[in-house]
């Protein structure tokens, strides 16, 4: 049985292209059979985040319109033989294409796939209405500042008029030091506001900046945020994973600063 | 200078439109002439028939309708009033009636609403559930949120002052009640603003007083005065 999974946000540039990019070569790792789909037509970066640029032939706007097979738009993943990329158009715009031919050619890939991971554009006009057409799942993308939880907000109130069944928060670009000051909303803050299921917690990492630069997602790496996509991996596979610990250890000069700032 | 008689149908049959100035008699033979002109177009129709334009007395009023009825084939079922006077009086009493019924009634609604949702209520609303900002409930009539209230509130939408709004978090960004709006304190700036809100909350309701808006904890007291 395969699951469409939408990954949205309704502002831009709080990581949907990256959080796409990591938790499908996450699952790809977990041994299922994915395929992302970049529904930002005009503005495509999936493919660039996954290294894959150089290898479009084809894109989604060809499949939908019958210029192409499916075979031939999929681009397989030379490092993930599980994994494979449709990338979005670039010399179009939203309207080539409509929210019914994306569920005609989602039921297609629905065969094949295990995870169909849909790359959603930013707003909530066309790009978004043919997303979401087809999910039965979403992710919805936040950062912990207001303007993006608003947004994210107006989102998951669509998500519920629009009938996608279930629908789970990622809090992204977490700054634990920001949050020991009470300068940024901790994790708690954010899902009292949005009141939905916490599915993933990702702090701010230089390496993401490195690794979506480099085309090669870091997921399953070292650091804490490959090891927080690899954690929201398992939870979409409906394992029982433990939030990760994003306290930061500090020094013994740093404790014996805050025993003075207590005092 | 106007036609003494004009004819204009509406949903019933036909409104008839007639000259002030006139002597009833000349009129009613304008009257004879206008529905003589349009016989053909009125044969043996049923219709109500209203008057505009003069004051008629119950006996004028007749015999229009007999000289209508008398010349042609129209069969003339009733006459409608047309009166704006106790149009605006019935109007007036289904309004207050509403307004009654808004206070007294209410309506249950389940889930958080989310910016952009509108909820719209003619009766008073019980919210189970947030109210996100961005998100709006109107109401008629009073306005509870078990939950918190971080949106638009808007009671008595009729302009009824009496109206309420509680929420057992109150943190509105703008509440108005009848024709009185308040909105929220400009945030506190600087570096505490994220610590200050951590205040406890605790339930509240505003009503109207003085024509200002007043946030305050349901007491006893209070609940007895709205």
């Amino acid at each position: 049985m395969s699951e469409v999974i939408v990954i949205t946000s309704g502002k831009g540039g709080v990581g949907k292209t990256t959080t796409t990019a990591n938790v499908g070569t996450g699952l790809a790792q977990l041994d299922k059979k994915v395929v992302l789909i970049d529904t930002d037509i005009g503005l495509r970066n999936l493919d660039v985040v996954m290294g894959l640029e150089n290898r479009i032939v084809y894109n989604l706007v060809d499949v939908v319109e019958g210029n192409c097979r499916m075979k031939q738009a999929l681009i397989k993943d030379k490092r993930y033989p599980n994994l494979s990329l449709l990338p979005s158009a670039q010399t179009r715009d939203k309207s080539a294409v409509s929210p019914e031919q994306m569920i005609k050619l989602i039921e297609e890939l629905r065969e094949e796939f295990d995870y169909i991971l849909l790359d959603c554009p930013a707003g909530i006009e066309q790009g978004f209405k043919n997303a979401i057409a087809g999910a039965d799942r979403a992710l919805v993308v936040t950062t912990p500042e207001v303007s993006a939880i608003r947004d994210a907000d107006r989102i998951i109130g669509l998500l519920g008029a629009n009938e996608v069944k279930r629908t789970e928060l990622i809090v992204n670009r977490l700054r634990m030091d920001m949050v020991k000051r009470g300068d940024m909303m901790n994790i708690n803050d954010v899902t009292d506001i949005l009141a939905i299921d916490l599915i993933g917690a990702v702090p701010d990492d230089e390496q993401i900046v490195i690794s979506t630069n480099q085309g090669e997602p870091l997921v399953g790496s070292d650091c804490l945020a490959g090891k927080a996509f690899a954690n929201i991996c398992h939870r979409i596979l409906g394992e029982e994973v433990p939030f990760l610990d994003l306290e930061i250890k500090s020094s013994v000069w740093g404790k014996l600063k805050e025993i003075f700032k207590k005092n | 200078m106007s036609k003494p008689v004009v004819l204009k149908s509406n949903r019933y049959g036909i409104n008839l439109i007639l000259d002030d100035s006139m002597e009833f008699e000349s009129l009613l033979d304008c009257i004879r002439e206008r529905f003589k002109d349009s016989e053909g177009f009125f044969k043996n129709a049923k219709m109500a028939i209203s008057f505009e334009g003069r004051k008629l007395t119950q006996e004028e009023e007749f015999r229009i309708v007999e000289t209508i009825t008398d010349h042609t084939s129209i069969n003339i079922i009733c006459i409608l009033d047309n009166d704006a006077l106790r149009e605006e009086l019935i109007r007036q009493k289904i309004e207050r009636f509403e307004d009654e019924q808004a206070g007294k009634t209410g309506e249950f609604y389940k889930g958080t609403l989310r910016s952009g949702q509108v909820l719209d209520c003619e009766t008073s609303i019980v919210i189970l559930g947030d109210i996100n900002p961005g998100a709006k409930v109107i109401s008629k009539g009073n306005i509870v949120v078990l939950g918190a209230l971080k949106g638009n509130a808007y009671a008595g939408a009729n302009g009824n002052e009496q109206a309420f709004v509680a929420a057992l978090d109150m943190d509105p960004i703008q509440i108005k009640i009848g024709d009185v709006m308040g909105r929220s304190a400009d945030k506190v700036t600087g570096k505490k603003r994220l610590k200050k809100q951590k205040v406890v909350s605790e339930p509240q309701v505003a009503i109207v007083k003085d024509g200002n808006i007043y946030i305050e904890p349901i007491t006893k007291g209070l609940l007895n005065n709205i």
